[in-house]
């Protein structure tokens, strides 16, 4: 039983590491950009729920939708200020600015809204489902069941709709993409406005577990390698990675000696960088000479 | 202008390629060595710590510049060269085998994190030395016995001959000489066929391998000679802090690293200097501007980082050449006045093409 | 000195569900140059591909050079034991300068190791110099004296295919291997490109393998051509016979 219980944290932690993979598989497939400053957006987007349910007053669900309309719209800025100008960089300089954006949203976080944690005010909270001897967590629930409603929006937003298609062109060929009319610049923005508003959700979603903190981005570094894990750049693999990495991270807290659930995540990515570089849904091939 | 006439291929090979460079660099020498006599005791261990940084930064640049592979945790190789440097000290070797055998031991750790990063590219091998970082970090908390885990442990004086090296002239010097050596061993590093085949790995693997290099012991090696310097500078920042702790080598210390080295210029060890320059005395420029800027933002914790970041964003979108990039255009300013073209230097953009396959 | 340099047999390759190779088996004369020639997709580059080990044999076939069979040895290898190639799309090394690029070429000829290049000793400064003076006799061959200290990144295209065949050329290779090298040349660099290949062929004492398009360059420097067509080989022979060879005509022109 304890195990069920622990499979279901495993299973809804996974899911947040998966959301904040998504955005990186996001950004990636649509710019191949790495964007190493995921985890705090995530963070921003979870303050900026605070600032709006916390201290504003608004309902939940009000909170939520502004917050995530105010990444939308920070991701465009940064989009435009630091990316724009990288197009055509090479990718470890679009790795470090990144990660340089990272820091400086961090330390802006800690200078607007101080360094203690806080808690979001949530209908959600302390509630418990029972079935039989286990108990869900209403937060592990929407976890879960969010995470499942967000993937099947994008699976159908790439597939049907005509920016979705742009998008997968101008990741794979930027210039035909220009010459072919898509308006590539604004697609990028649109990009960013996409990814940084599954931040905000992931980072509204995983705020009842870890509470909100500037350090909280921290997180992204384990997503990171679970979107290496399921092979960067598939949905389906950012996804099936997080719930591996979520999932064998609680199994090895029980099993396994101290110091090694911190670790299984990095572990778990090094065996897979050993036996399948790829990745589990690999999208890499050698390049055609 | 200086206009060189090569008049024998020995002449190509020479570390400096005319008089002038010698006669200015000796200039430096001369002014690096008298330094001690017009500087204090605190800015003599800032210059230690600018030195030590670029041992590191010679060992990072061979991999990221040279190589092409991003190394995320560059900081466990000066882990793991602190503490085994500390270690051989306490079993009572001399500093200078000490010194050595840490470095050897780093370079091994170096050449079997490069093993698997044949398989790896770009963005995989940047996490898998991240991952790499973790797990050190974690492996110096739990093996107490020669870590001291969290408590830490103190480093020994450096002594030599009977000798301490621990005043900060003579831990100047120290520095100072074995950076000296490391430029050294890095340059005849990349005037000779290995330096080359490392620059090849980076631009064209597939027309490497056609040229008979040998791409995962290319690699390898890269890590190995990245790693044994770095270590080096390990064993020399352990006598620098004085005690190690696990607190000391994280995410951050490899990222000021990586810092420095963009900062300072990609591709060249020029780069290296100037960008040690920069992080060893930005702390003390942040610490002075923090009493000026109004207390929100001068007293957040991460104010360090955050300006870190800030710098880094800032010279990749406006600077990418770097301090020695923009060293390099302001003489050939001076050299072309009053004809310098900006275009000169303009970096060419490449359109993504994915090498993504579904 | 006749003989067979090269022997390919039974060659096979599929993409997925693209068959790009198919039973293709050929033999190259030590001292001749040997085109392969096709219309787009007929796999003449792929050929070249499995002949530099950048892709594996599928099946039984085999490739046997100078009497030794290499189907299975790594990429790297087929440098050391004479074989050059050049790219369809240059694959050069862009950041470094011409000469840098050339003295990549010499690699194979190494005889230092790391240690003593770290120290560098007398022994590494006489290889340095040797390494220089080979790369001067191929600059000189291809005249590319202005270009030598010029970063590959500025470079034209002409020169830079120029400087492609210069860094195989500079491995001394018994074998070389030429993927289109008049593609994107203008006329005037066409008509060059037939006398160098000569150069190369005669004064260097390369045997070549040469995938072409250009017809008049192909009949003016190959001695003998095989013409392919969706994978597999359509007729090998002399340049006359091949152009005015049936099938090879109906490949071309369609029916």
């Amino acid at each position: 039983m304890e195990l069920l219980q622990l499979l279901i944290s495993g299973l809804s932690q996974g899911c947040v590491y998966g959301l904040i993979a998504l955005g990186f598989v996001l950004i990636y497939k649509a710019t191949e950009m790495v964007n190493f400053a995921q985890g705090d957006l995530m963070m921003l987007g979870a303050f900026l729920a605070y600032s709006f349910i916390n201290l504003a007053g608004m309902p939940f669900g009000w909170g939520l939708l502004c917050a995530i309309a105010a990444m939308a719209s920070l991701g465009v800025l940064l989009e435009r200020i630091v990316l724009r100008p990288m197009i055509g960089e090479p990718p470890f300089a679009v790795l470090m600015i990144t990660i340089g954006l990272g820091f400086v949203l961090r330390a802006g976080a800690g200078a607007v809204w101080g360094n203690e944690p806080r808690s979001i005010i949530s209908p959600l909270a302390g509630g418990v489902v029972r079935l039989g001897e286990l108990s869900i967590g209403y937060e592990n629930l929407a976890i879960i069941g969010g995470t499942a409603l967000l993937c099947l929006a994008l699976f159908g937003f790439f597939r049907f709709t005509r920016l979705g298609i742009a998008m997968q062109a101008a990741s794979q060929n930027q210039l035909a993409a220009f010459y072919c009319g898509i308006p590539v610049k604004r697609v990028f923005s649109i990009v960013w406005a996409m990814s940084a508003a599954i931040a905000a959700v992931a980072g509204v979603l995983l705020a009842p577990i870890t509470l909100v903190d500037p350090m909280m981005g921290f997180v992204g570094i384990k997503a990171f390698a679970a979107a290496i894990v399921g092979g960067f750049g598939s949905f389906k693999g950012a996804m099936a990675g997080g719930l591996l990495i979520g999932v064998v991270e609680q199994l090895a807290g029980l099993y396994l000696p101290t110091g090694f659930s911190d670790t299984s995540a990095y572990l778990i990515l090094l065996l897979m960088l050993f036996a399948r570089p790829e990745g589990l849904f690999a999208t890499m091939q050698r390049k055609k000479v | 202008m200086h206009f060189l006439f090569k008049t024998s291929y020995r002449q190509d090979t020479r570390l400096f390629r005319h008089n002038g460079q010698r006669f200015w660099y000796g200039l430096l020498l001369a002014g690096v060595l008298l330094v001690p006599f017009a500087v204090g005791d605190f800015y003599l261990g800032e210059l230690a710590l600018v030195f030590i940084y670029a041992i590191a930064g010679i060992g990072l640049m061979l991999l990221v510049g040279y190589t092409g592979m991003v190394s995320l945790g560059h900081a466990a190789f000066l882990a793991i060269g602190a503490y085994a440097h500390t270690w051989f000290l306490q079993l009572g070797w001399p500093l200078p085998l000490a010194l050595f055998k840490a470095t050897v031991i780093t370079a091994l750790v170096g050449a079997v994190v490069g093993l698997p990063a044949m398989r790896m590219t770009g963005i995989y091998l940047a996490i898998a030395t991240l991952a790499f970082a973790v797990i050190v970090e974690q492996v110096i908390v739990h093996w107490e016995s020669v870590t001291g885990g969290f408590r830490g442990i103190g480093v020994p004086e450096p002594m030599l001959f009977g000798a301490d090296l621990g005043t900060p002239v003579a831990f100047y010097f120290l520095c100072l000489a074995l950076l000296l050596l490391c430029l050294l061993l890095a340059l005849n590093i990349l005037r000779s066929p290995t330096g080359r085949a490392m620059t090849a790995v980076r631009d064209s693997e597939i027309s490497a391998q056609s040229m008979g290099i040998h791409l995962a012991r290319t690699k390898s090696l890269s890590f190995a000679l990245s790693a044994g310097f770095t270590g080096l500078a390990g064993g020399l920042l352990a006598h620098q802090l004085g005690y190690l702790a696990p607190e000391a080598f994280t995410l951050l210390l490899s990222i000021q690293l990586l810092l420095m080295v963009v900062v300072g210029g990609l591709g060249s060890l020029h780069g290296v200097v100037f960008g040690a320059l920069f992080i060893g005395l930005l702390p003390q420029v942040i610490a002075m501007a923090r009493d000026l800027l109004p207390p929100a933002i001068g007293h957040t914790p991460g104010l360090e980082p955050g300006i870190f970041g800030l710098i880094l964003i800032l010279f990749l979108i406006y600077e990418p050449l770097g301090l020695y990039g923009r060293w390099l255009k302001i003489r050939q300013y001076f050299a072309l006045f009053p004809l310098y073209r900006k275009s000169t230097f303009r970096r060419q953009k490449h359109f993504l093409r994915t090498e993504r396959m579904r | 000195m006749t003989g067979v340099l090269l022997s390919a047999q039974n060659l096979n390759l599929s993409f997925g569900g693209v068959q790009a190779v198919r039973e293709v088996s050929f033999e190259v004369r030590r001292g001749e140059v040997f085109s392969i020639i096709g219309p787009n997709g007929a796999g003449k580059t792929t050929v070249l591909n499995l002949l530099s080990r950048l892709y594996d044999v599928e099946g039984g076939g085999r490739l046997v050079f100078d009497g030794e069979d290499i189907t299975r040895i790594a990429p790297h290898d087929v440098a050391r034991r004479g074989i050059a190639r050049t790219f369809q799309n240059t694959e050069l090394f862009e950041h470094e300068t011409v000469l840098k690029n050339l003295l990549i070429g010499r690699h194979v000829h190494r005889r230092t190791h790391v240690l003593s290049e770290m120290l560098f000793t007398p022994a590494v400064a006489r290889q340095e110099v040797a390494f220089r003076r080979i790369a001067e006799d191929v600059i000189d061959l291809l005249d590319l004296q202005h270009y030598r200290n010029q970063v590959i990144g500025r470079l034209p295209y002409g020169v830079r295919k120029l400087v492609e065949v210069a860094r195989a050329l500079c491995l001394q290779p018994s074998l070389l291997l030429l993927d289109e090298p008049s593609s994107g040349l203008n006329p005037e660099e066409t008509e060059d490109a037939a006398f160098w290949i000569e150069d190369i062929n005669q004064d260097f004492g390369a045997t070549i393998i040469m995938v072409e398009h250009n017809m008049h360059l192909i009949s003016v420097a190959s001695n003998r051509v095989m013409a392919m067509a969706d994978g597999a080989v359509l007729a090998l022979g002399n340049p006359a016979a091949i152009q005015s060879h049936p099938e090879v005509v109906r490949a071309y022109l369609g029916d």
